[in-house]
């Protein structure tokens, strides 16, 4: 068969109970003509059916809602947009529990399940109403126990895009030579590596010779509109003197240059990471199973002329953040956030990413309520248990409401330590649990 | 629900497209960065500001004239270009700057499907016209900072309609003599358009560089682009004009936007053409000043570039984005270098004593 090149369909319908067949027949076929398998397309269609029935009775009984099914290569997102004037948010957070107790208990419950039948969601408010994508990614295989290849020193190499195979070999030769909190998360999925470059959303370059042997390599990606992650340089087994780590960042530079890209930042860079490129943008703690700690420096650096920005800020980071700003050079304007009485929704939710390997967690807010900080204690609690000791929580300075989250995080033992230019609507602070699993 | 889903109508290249941000005002980015002054080195203008005849066309301008439309298609300027260049008027096109007369060409000879070639580290708007018109750019990389003649040919296929030349290069300052310009023309055989950008050409010293104009009857697949924006200091007003043998610039007339040249640029251009005086004092400057340069650039050991043009190229040993951050704080802005393929660059325009003071002084602290 071949393959679609439509890689969105959309259904227009009321919120009815009359049309929940149509529309969980909207998701499981969409999502299986956009190659996705049989318990992923039904996991996704089960959630799309307890958001759209609690539209019909809860949220938006009889309002129009759009729903979208769309491909990302290696996923499926499903998008509902609607008018509401209250969408309980609250049973997304990895800690809700069900409730039976009452009549908007048993409501939730729907949604929880919903939360918990995909791999991710976004939600957003917005003019035209309220967004909510839940995202679903296909199944793949994990890294498989082939021996890894063997690399050799290339005295001579050049830096191009690889295939799918050889990308395979690069995943496992990463895999077989790095330490796991300097590799992408998703490299523990070779076959989600090559879909994911093949819809554009992961890019990559090796090192090769004339006979095609792998002698190193650099992978980069988007996170969101202006700033790219950058993830080695990776060099197998080459002479120290040899200038192929400089090649490939040099390659990674050029290839981004003129696209929108505002910054690049390497998180978790390799020893080999030719660092006069960069500016030290400041440390993260990583707490490893054998108790050790690890400081991990970030580096950084602008693509384009700094033009200055306007930030939001609380007031309890405002010394942080200027000293940050002072040493990095950087012009900003901080504006303050205040609370003022204004009454507020009483939830809050918070997503989370997890990456087992390196026991890394990211949080990040996705609705603002005035149980913050009862939320993010449950949120610690649960993480803590799970052994994940590396907390993280993501802050956007350019949306204010995320800035409310910041006296919340102070009181539960997180504190700022990293600033990423550009890297959401305005800069990034990363907040981190700084008990580090040891409270 | 009314809404208006962008990302349904706006063409995929579009969406790849980087839109371009210009700098702040003086005065916002004087508030942003705390510093008292800005000396502005990151466009290559023209220190010496407008040849004087020029000069007096602006200050005296009459007001009411704005209320009237320019000539469509710069008919005195055009005339008077003819008799420099000893041409026929109808061999020029005058657009609003050099940018424009870029897509000019580009319009009329590419369709879907078709490419451009030119260099990977040059100047970035050949590049980025042919992308947002939806054409594949093929980039060659520069060898030995020069623009690679035979990897150029090389990159040739059927569906190449046009190759870029910046002569010389921004901003490596390198450039192609007469002999290898003939060669590679002679070579492409009238069967693809070059364009010669030869923007920087009135700053040029060498005597082995090519006269672009001279050319244009021997070779009829050949654009030369010229502008006032560098030597003849009229970056403000925006214009530039390109001029090729009349049948191929009868070709690209026809997507030649009209009246998008003010009459202001139009009559200072015009003032302009003759000062061969301003030419004389512009390259005196740029010669002592790049001297100077040289100098202390050795002293503070920062390799550098510094061919032909009224611009050197700087290494550091730092990301170019910090050392503008840095630069800016002590009042000096510099053009960084990623932009166009070289990381930890920057690019110097050459400028007055006391800019360039305030410059190497700014390099002194921030190597530090």
């Amino acid at each position: 068969m071949r393959a679609p090149q439509t890689t969105e369909v959309t259904l227009n319908l009321r919120a009815d109970p009359a049309f929940l067949p149509l529309a969980t027949a909207f998701v499981e076929k969409g999502a299986g003509a956009f190659g996705m398998g049989g318990p992923e397309a039904l996991a996704l269609t089960l959630a799309a059916e307890e958001i759209f029935a609690y539209l019909c009775h809860v949220a938006a009984p009889g309002k129009e809602v759009c729903m979208r099914c769309r491909s990302g290569g290696y996923y499926v997102d499903q998008e509902f947009v609607f008018q509401a004037q209250d969408f309980n948010m609250r049973a997304f957070n990895l800690t809700a529990s069900a409730s039976f107790d009452d009549e908007a208990g048993e409501e939730e419950t729907g949604l929880l399940i919903a939360s918990r039948m995909v791999d991710r969601f976004q939600f957003f408010q917005e003019e035209t109403g309220l967004r909510l994508i839940l995202t679903k990614e296909r199944s793949y295989p994990s890294l498989s126990d082939l021996p890894v290849p063997d690399s050799k020193p290339l005295p001579e190499f050049t830096v191009r895009p690889p295939d799918a195979d050889e990308l395979k070999i690069f995943v496992r030769l990463v895999n077989g030579n790095y330490p796991s909190h300097t590799i992408p998360m998703s490299f523990a999925l070779p076959g989600k590596v090559v879909d994911m470059m093949a819809c554009g959303e992961l890019h990559a370059a090796i090192a090769v010779d004339k006979v095609g042997h792998i002698g190193g390599g650099v992978v980069w990606r988007w996170e969101g509109t202006q700033l790219v992650e950058f993830y080695g340089p990776y060099v197998f087994n080459q002479p120290a003197e040899s200038e192929m780590a400089q090649v490939l960042t040099d390659h990674c530079i050029g290839a981004i240059a003129r696209t929108d890209a505002g910054g690049l930042i390497n998180r978790y860079p390799t020893p080999e990471l030719p660092t006069a490129y960069f500016e030290p943008l400041g440390s993260l703690t990583l707490h490893q199973r054998n108790g050790d700690a690890l400081e991990t420096v970030a580096y950084y650096r602008d693509l384009a002329e700094d033009l200055g920005l306007s930030v939001w800020a609380h007031s309890s980071i405002q010394a942080f953040l200027t000293s940050q700003y002072q040493r990095l050079v950087f012009a900003r304007e901080i504006r303050p956030v205040t609370e003022e009485g204004e009454s507020a929704s009483p939830f809050s939710v918070i997503s989370a990413e997890l990456d087992r390997g390196p026991g890394r967690v990211t949080l990040r807010p996705i609705w603002w309520g005035s149980n913050a900080e009862e939320t993010l204690r449950a949120y610690v609690q649960t993480l803590l248990r799970e052994e994940l000791p590396n907390i993280f929580f993501q802050m956007d300075l350019g949306r204010s409401w995320h800035c409310h989250f910041t006296p919340a995080l102070m009181k539960c033992g997180f504190e700022p330590r990293l600033l990423l230019p550009y890297a959401g609507k305005g800069d990034l602070v990363i907040f981190q649990y700084k008990a580090g699993g040891k409270s | 629900m009314s809404t208006c889903s962008l990302e349904k109508l706006l063409p995929e290249y579009i969406k790849r497209f980087e839109a371009y941000v210009p700098s702040k005002p003086d005065s916002e980015l004087i508030k942003l960065y705390g510093c008292s002054r800005l000396h502005r080195l990151n466009n290559n203008e023209n220190p010496l500001g407008p040849p004087p005849a020029a000069a007096q066309v602006l200050q005296s301008f009459p007001p009411p004239r704005a209320a009237v439309y320019p000539s469509g298609d710069a008919f005195y300027l055009r005339n008077k270009l003819a008799d420099k260049f000893n041409k026929n008027p109808e061999q020029f096109l005058v657009g609003n700057g050099a940018n424009e007369v870029i897509s000019f060409v580009i319009k009329a000879f590419c369709e879907q499907g078709d490419n451009i070639i030119t260099a990977d580290k040059t100047f970035a708007v050949y590049e980025w016209v042919a992308q947002f018109s939806g054409f594949e750019a093929k980039l060659v990389p520069l060898k030995d900072y020069t623009f690679d003649e035979q990897g150029m040919l090389d990159q040739i296929d059927e569906r190449t309609k046009i190759l870029f030349l910046c002569n010389p290069n921004n901003p490596t300052g390198t450039y192609w003599n007469s002999e290898k310009l003939r060669r590679f023309l002679d070579a492409i055989d009238g069967r693809r358009i070059v364009v010669v950008d030869e923007a920087y050409c009135e700053f040029v010293e060498a005597d082995d560089y090519p006269d672009g104009m001279s050319l244009i009857e021997e070779y009829p697949n050949l654009v030369i682009f010229r502008t006032f924006s560098k030597m003849y200091g009229l970056a403000g007003l925006r214009i530039g004009y390109l001029a090729g043998q009349l049948q191929l610039v009868d070709a690209i007339r026809r997507t030649c936007i009209v009246y998008s040249v003010n009459v202001l640029a139009q009559e200072a251009a015009l003032a302009a053409v003759a000062e061969d005086d301003h030419v004389i004092r512009t390259r005196q400057l740029v010669r002592e000043v790049k001297a100077f340069l040289r100098e202390e650039l050795t002293r503070l050991r920062l390799p550098f570039i510094s061919g032909e043009g009224n611009f050197v190229m700087v290494k550091l040993p730092m990301s170019d984005t910090l050392a503008y951050r840095k630069l800016m704080t002590h009042g000096v802005m510099v053009r960084t270098m990623t932009g166009f393929r070289f990381p930890n660059h920057i690019r110097i325009t050459v400028a007055k004593m006391d800019a360039m003071e305030a410059l190497i002084d700014g390099l002194g602290k921030i190597l530090r």
